[in-house]
């Protein structure tokens, strides 16, 4: 590990990774998908000669231009601040790979961009033809920002037996292609678009439930009607593509879904399967309320119903990207790359010659650490814990340590480390953790550090005198 | 239309319609809810929380009924929520879903009272509408209480333990009272059974009559408008049907809530903690549950500034004069015209809900 540790003490730095990602997303995609609402939309009100269409959408468009521009853009680049903490090693391997990738992604970007503004920007200043016509490159270039990123992210599922081939050879980029159109590419691209497109027609009925519908009833009526159209190909379409998306991940992949399946009842190894069939319940729920809500009683549609749908379509993308990052593991990158940064390839190493003893800034800490030999274990102890358990775990808070470990003595916890340790092929933390690795002595230390957050403060005197457990109160 | 006739399936249809309207008046119901109609205004998001509470208190009555068949009262009380939580089918989702809408079903209740005292909903003829809400605000605390323990993990037992001090600390009555509804001076197995008989039996029997008269009135009445609605002219006041629209967006509401308790439930499922054990000692910062926290925090001050009796006394006095207060506010702001007394009224519902709120996170602040 070349990188310092990133501690994010709650949330995790996946949490913070996770949480700036479900908004990017929603935005992002209404970005891709709005931009050909506003286009069509356009198209159609002139073609029909529908002059009252036009004032909603030059403030449709307004809307969606403070959205993305503003908001989407910042958290996008917070997407990578975040990805960088928290995941460095996983951040470098991809940008080794498609530097190119993302140059060409913000070419489109800048185009996307700027053809936003100007499309709200010269509303009645400029012929009606070519107006359109910039809310079509504006759609376009949109979508090629999708295609370049969807290549990206699925590589990280599966990036492909050439690929996998080459890794670590140095000379990746040479498969560049092979990495980007990846197995799951075309599959995600098209589920991805289709949820674009949904997204589109729901921040649309965001401007719709501005319209006062007793003033204006039929022109609000029309424009939810129309909207909710919008849904309609990603509701019959989406659960085609995700049979088809499923086909193409791994097997241990499915595995584990299949073990999510088959133990749901008892609720445990589920979280993947809970998160999938959370986005079935938002999904069917946005299409009953837009059409009960919406559509049938769109006169009195106000906007606490329309930011209700965002907020449901909010969790759904959410439950979704949780479901496909869940999907992945124990990788980051698939099969090359465990979710904590350790490559496959290195186990053996670090198994030998030890995890921290590979980690300059680790060691850093380490000698500079004054204490007792107890003391110095338990900080040991922790920088392992930072280092391989930080990602998805936190000491309280999100997937806290304190409760899955509650109740258990230094002998329980010494059991669950060497079976995270051992790997064997049995072992159902194979199917979602990475192992665990490191000498002998890490891995004890490692046990010292995690017997701190579950002993109860009044019974060792040790827990007193390690600084990092002050913010521990129950 | 002559039933001797063959009948084509319109026709079918109809005469079963018939044969239930004459048994049981759909046409006069169907007219009456056409003809009703609900404000449509700005404001109309707060009369969506009578609805949410009675949503959450059927998930309450559903899962309820179904972790009845496994619960046993008693001695056994915590190995069969053990048993529900991580051995039976789906038991942990059950059993989540129970808790988590209760609490969800406190909070409803808590801003559908707020909402109604701030559109003013008390106000003639809404009197009773009040009083019955109150009612049924009391009840649900106690459904919260005696459920909380039914577990006994040691979570449930030191908080009833300190949650019982409330009850205790009322004058006179309060040690008998206490010592009856625990079954002695210990919280034991026969505590869980009393609690399990007021839990299920004593006051679901008292909350359904106050349910349905507190429905009724509703009915009766109408919804209330808030005071900005009716300064405004009749003709500028808006409406919509009943039935089917509000009647859809109600539906909707129940909809979009089953998401948020089901979201809840299945990514948070409700822990179950370690068996209570009376010798042990209690585990830091005990707390009852958030909506006892501000009469719990209140007694805790109190008994801070005024050490012994008198603390208790005048903690039980405050709340005592409080809810006297808070109870007969149709008859402070009984008129319809928006007047001092009004505003007064006002100011008396945002403190109370400032406090509350205030004091609630004191009461965190400080464990």
């Amino acid at each position: 590990m070349n990188y310092p540790f990133w501690n994010v003490p709650y949330l995790s730095g996946g949490g913070v990774i996770a949480l700036i990602a479900t908004y990017h997303l929603l935005i992002a995609l209404f970005a891709v998908g709005g931009g050909l609402y506003l286009a069509v939309a356009e198209r159609k009100a002139r073609r029909e000669g529908r002059t009252d269409w036009l004032p909603i959408l030059k403030k449709h468009s307004k809307f969606f231009l403070i959205l993305t521009a503003a908001f989407g853009t910042t958290s996008g680049v917070g997407i990578w601040f975040a990805i960088g903490l928290a995941n460095p090693e996983a951040t470098s391997t991809l940008i080794h790979n498609f530097v190119f990738g993302w140059a060409i992604e913000y070419v489109f970007f800048i185009v996307e961009l700027t053809t936003a503004a100007v499309y709200y920007y010269t509303w009645d200043k400029i012929e009606p033809k070519l107006h359109l016509m910039i809310g079509y490159i504006y759609a376009a270039s949109s979508f090629l920002t999708l295609v370049i990123i969807n290549g990206i992210l699925t590589f990280m599922l599966t990036p492909g037996e050439t690929w996998l081939s080459v890794a670590g050879s140095g000379n990746e980029a040479s498969v560049f292609w092979y990495a980007f159109f990846n197995p799951t590419y075309f599959p995600s691209l098209f589920l991805r678009t289709l949820i674009c497109w949904n997204l589109a027609g729901i921040w649309a009925l965001v401007t719709a439930a501005r319209i006062d519908g007793f003033k204006q009833p039929r022109l609000k009526h029309e424009i939810i009607s129309w909207s909710a159209k919008w849904l309609i190909p990603g509701f019959v379409l989406v659960p085609l593509c995700f049979l088809w998306y499923l086909a193409m991940v791994p097997e241990s992949s499915k595995q584990l879904l299949d073990l999510g399946i088959s133990t749901i009842g008892q609720g445990t190894f589920t979280q993947v399967t809970r998160s999938v069939l959370i986005t079935v319940m938002t999904s069917a729920t946005i299409l009953a309320l837009v059409y009960f809500v919406a559509v049938r009683n769109s006169k009195s549609f106000g906007l606490g119903w329309a930011i209700s749908l965002v907020l449901l379509a909010f969790a759904a993308t959410a439950a979704t990207e949780q479901a496909r990052e869940m999907l992945r593991k124990p990788y980051v990158v698939g099969n090359f790359m465990y979710s904590n940064g350790v490559r496959k390839s290195e186990v053996e190493k670090f198994n030998a010659e030890g995890y921290l003893t590979h980690s300059p800034w680790a060691q850093t800490e380490v000698k500079n650490f004054y204490g007792d030999a107890e003391t110095a274990l338990v900080k040991k102890g922790e920088l392992m814990f930072r280092g391989q358990c930080g990602a998805c775990h936190t000491e309280t808070g999100y997937r806290a340590m304190k409760e899955l470990l509650k109740g258990r003595d230094e002998r329980s916890i010494e059991n669950i480390l060497t079976t995270l340790h051992d790997y064997k092929e049995d072992s159902p933390y194979r199917k979602y953790m990475p192992p665990l690795v490191g000498n002998p002595d890490e891995i004890a230390a490692l046990v010292k550090y995690l017997r701190t957050l579950t002993v109860p403060s009044h019974e060792t005197a040790l827990q007193q005198s390690t600084p990092l457990k002050t913010e521990t109160k129950n | 239309m002559d039933a001797s006739l063959s009948p084509k399936p319109e026709a079918k249809k109809t005469r079963i319609y018939h044969w239930l309207d004459e048994r049981l008046g759909i046409e006069g119901m169907l007219v009456h809810a056409k003809e009703k109609t609900v404000p449509s205004h700005k404001h109309q998001f707060w009369y969506y929380w009578g609805g949410i509470s009675l949503f959450f208190f059927v998930v309450q009555v559903l899962s309820g009924i179904l972790l009845l068949v496994y619960y046993r009262p008693g001695a056994e009380a915590y190995e069969s929520v053990r048993q529900i939580t991580y051995d039976i089918q789906f038991g942990w989702l059950i059993r989540s879903a129970h808790s988590w809408s209760a609490n969800l079903m406190v909070f409803a209740v808590f801003v559908h009272m707020f909402s109604v005292f701030f559109m003013k909903a008390y106000r003639r003829p809404r009197e009773f509408g009040w009083w019955s809400g109150l009612g049924l605000l009391g009840l649900t605390m106690v459904f919260g209480f005696s459920g909380y323990l039914l577990p006994m993990d040691d979570l449930a037992y030191f908080a009833t333990k300190v949650g019982l001090e409330i009850p205790a600390s009322i004058p006179l009555v309060g040690t008998i009272v206490t010592d009856i509804v625990r079954g002695g001076e210990e919280i034991t197995a026969v505590t869980t059974q009393r609690f399990f008989a007021l839990h299920v039996v004593i006051l679901p029997l008292l909350y359904l009559p106050f349910l349905a008269f507190h429905v009724w009135l509703v009915q009766k009445h109408g919804n209330a408008l808030p005071p900005s609605e009716e300064e405004k002219p009749a003709a500028e006041r808006r409406t919509i049907r009943f039935f089917p629209d509000f009647l859809a967006k109600d539906f909707g509401m129940w909809l979009l809530m089953l998401n948020v308790l089901a979201i809840l439930a299945s990514m948070y499922p409700w822990q179950l903690g370690p068996q209570a054990d009376a010798l042990a000692s209690a585990p830091q910062g005990i707390h009852p549950e958030w909506y006892f926290m501000s009469q719990f925090q209140i007694l805790k001050v109190f008994g801070r500034w005024f050490p012994g009796a008198t603390g208790e006394f005048l903690g039980i006095a405050l709340f005592t004069i409080g809810l006297i207060l808070w109870s007969i506010i149709p008859f402070i702001d009984a008129e319809s015209k928006n007047g001092k007394r009004a505003k007064l009224v006002n100011y008396i519902g945002l403190a109370a809900l400032c406090g509350l709120i205030a004091v609630t996170i004191w009461g965190y602040w400080e464990l």
